[in-house]
């Protein structure tokens, strides 16, 4: 099991909000290394992976931000047509259900990488290594 | 054992306290009629006389005073005792419209802490007691009423005033404070403050707390007691009465005793005025019967709730009115159905949410809206949108269940709405912009 380490951030949906949790992040001089932002009419949960995990959230709760962390795959896939669909076959076959994804940057030109969020991360895991699927750990990302 | 600051009073039995109240409702109506030609008109205009007034029973023949008279009477008109024989002014905080002025004597004064002094004796305080008083000193009648009832007792008083909460909780540990005297609000808020400085209830010596000015909760009352280690007493008043003290509650919690020596409760229907019997739910109307400066009779307080003269267990005789479910002008008429804010505290303190909360009404296409921003609980936080949408769908369905109508319900970020170190605000009716 190669689980990574995930950070959510409670924001309203209003301006400065995304910029105020930003500004902590670099006052703490904590790299990302992947973000998406999901948004509601109200609220916001921006999903970060940092290279300090503990830090992060730390400086984040100091400032009375919810927090939370959880364990999502993250995974690197050749950067050709039909990649993705593999690895949701893998997972539907599984019956695995997918939350949400979202793509972020790797090192390579010819790779992509994915952090997934699902609701049976074992489950999930044996899926992609029976189909061969490189999975990523905190240490491989933090170190991109 | 129950200690009591004046138990002749405080437990004299009906029979005595209603010879009392005659006498001295008598001499009040008299002193009214002679001095105050806004409410002899008043009088006049119904036909009665001070001589019509021979006790308590008679009570009903008089007219109301309502907030608007006393605008309308504002500053002076319902002065009864020349200005040279008054010591102090206070004033309401004018939340709900114009102020209204308060004039004492200084038998007014004595009186008001004689008040005060039996609600802080009924939550367990002696001369060896230290009562830090975080009400607003100033106009506002808390600070000053809690501050000389704390004196009268002989409790070393700390004259903090609101605000600054880091240092009230300096001082609650540097000198081992015992009771603390506040609105419920900012108790609730001091008691949060506390934990996020990383200090339980052990950290500080508080046993008790008296809370007033403002409409809580039972549940509210639980969530400060628990967050402070305290047992929390309500106290009730308003500035047309004196302040605080009018009524105050004891170790049952269960109600508070009215300090029927100095006033007269009655409960009455709000739309036709006619007194109701004990028991039913109605509009507390006020008498002065022992006030020189600002004597009011028949004052419509616009505080909705009931009074019962079922046996206490602290054996204090003096009649005890519920904790009221709001003012009658807090209710907001939301698509016919009555609001009030202190059923969404209700069920944000049992869904295990933050007491600070704002609500927004407004009216779009006839048709009235009902927002409700609730702080979002960091323990239920998920990263997952449905989830969170979910606790929103539940909170307004609970909503919905306690109010008879659907709210929209908006989660915001912890400690995102402004916390109140004095009365709280809480409703922002924008239909009035409107009409």
């Amino acid at each position: 099991m190669s689980n990574v380490r995930q950070i959510s951030v409670f924001v309203d949906n209003k301006p400065h909000q995304a910029a105020g949790v930003m500004r902590i992040i670099k006052e703490s001089g904590v790299n990302l290394r992947a973000l998406s932002l999901a948004d509601t009419a109200d609220f916001g949960i921006i999903r970060l992976i940092a290279n300090d995990t503990e830090k992060t959230v730390d400086i984040l709760k100091a400032a009375s931000y919810a927090v939370n962390v959880t364990e999502v795959l993250a995974i690197s896939i050749p950067d050709t047509p039909g990649q993705l669909s593999r690895v949701l076959d893998a997972l539907g076959q599984d019956n695995v259900n997918v939350e949400y994804m979202y793509s972020f940057l790797g090192t390579s030109d010819r790779a992509v990488s994915f952090v997934i969020r699902v609701d049976d991360n074992a489950q999930a895991s044996e899926a992609l290594n029976r189909c061969g699927i490189i999975q990523l750990t905190e240490n491989d990302i933090a170190e991109m | 054992m129950e200690k009591y600051w004046n138990k002749e009073i405080e437990c004299m039995s009906r029979e005595d306290m209603k010879k009392l109240q005659d006498e001295r409702l008598v001499a009040q109506v008299k002193h009214v009629y002679e001095n105050v030609k806004y409410y002899r008109d008043l009088m006049d205009e119904k036909g009665v006389k001070p001589e019509d007034i021979r006790g308590t029973d008679d009570l009903h023949k008089l007219p109301f005073l309502s907030k608007a008279d006393l605008r309308e009477a504002y500053p002076y008109g319902l002065l009864a005792k020349p200005l040279s024989d008054c010591v102090r002014i206070h004033s309401t905080s004018g939340t709900t419209g114009k102020r209204v002025v308060a004039f004492y004597t200084q038998n007014d004064v004595d009186m008001w802490e004689d008040c005060c002094a039996r609600a802080i004796t009924a939550a367990g305080g002696t001369e060896d007691d230290i009562v830090q008083v975080a009400y607003g000193y100033g106009l506002f009648t808390g600070g000053m009423g809690l501050h000389g009832g704390s004196h009268k007792v002989g409790c070393l008083t700390l004259p903090m005033s609101s605000g600054n909460t880091e240092r009230q909780i300096q001082f609650m540990r540097d000198l081992g404070a015992t009771i603390l005297c506040c609105t419920p609000s900012y108790a609730a808020y001091i008691g949060e403050t506390l934990g996020e400085m990383g200090l339980t209830p052990d950290d500080i010596k508080l046993k008790a707390g008296i809370f007033g000015a403002e409409p809580w909760t039972e549940e509210m009352r639980r969530s400060i007691e628990k967050s402070l280690g305290i047992k929390a007493y309500d106290i009730f008043g308003l500035t047309e009465s004196s302040g605080p003290g009018v009524a105050f509650e004891c170790s049952e919690q269960s109600g508070m005793h009215i300090n029927e020596d100095n006033f007269i409760p009655e409960i009455i229907d709000p739309e036709t005025g006619e007194v109701l019997p004990e028991g039913e739910v109605g509009e507390l109307v006020f008498t002065s019967i022992t006030k020189e400066a600002f004597p009011l009779l028949r004052y419509r307080t616009r505080d909705l709730c009931k009074l019962s003269r079922k046996k206490c267990s602290c054996g204090r005789t003096l009649i005890k009115m519920a904790k009221p479910m709001g003012r009658s002008d807090d209710m907001m008429i939301i698509r016919g159905v009555n609001v009030f804010p202190s059923q969404i505290e209700t069920v944000l303190i049992e869904q295990g949410y933050s007491p600070n909360y704002l609500i927004e009404v407004d009216r779009v296409n006839n048709s009235d809206t009902l927002d409700i921003s609730v702080e979002m609980n960091p323990d239920q936080f998920s990263d997952k949108v449905k989830d969170m949408q979910k606790q929103e769908r539940e909170l307004a369905g609970a909503m919905k269940t306690m109010l008879g109508i659907s709210p929209k319900v908006h989660l915001v970020s912890p400690k995102s709405i402004t916390r109140s170190e004095g009365k709280a605000v809480r409703v922002i009716d924008r239909r009035k912009l409107h009409d």
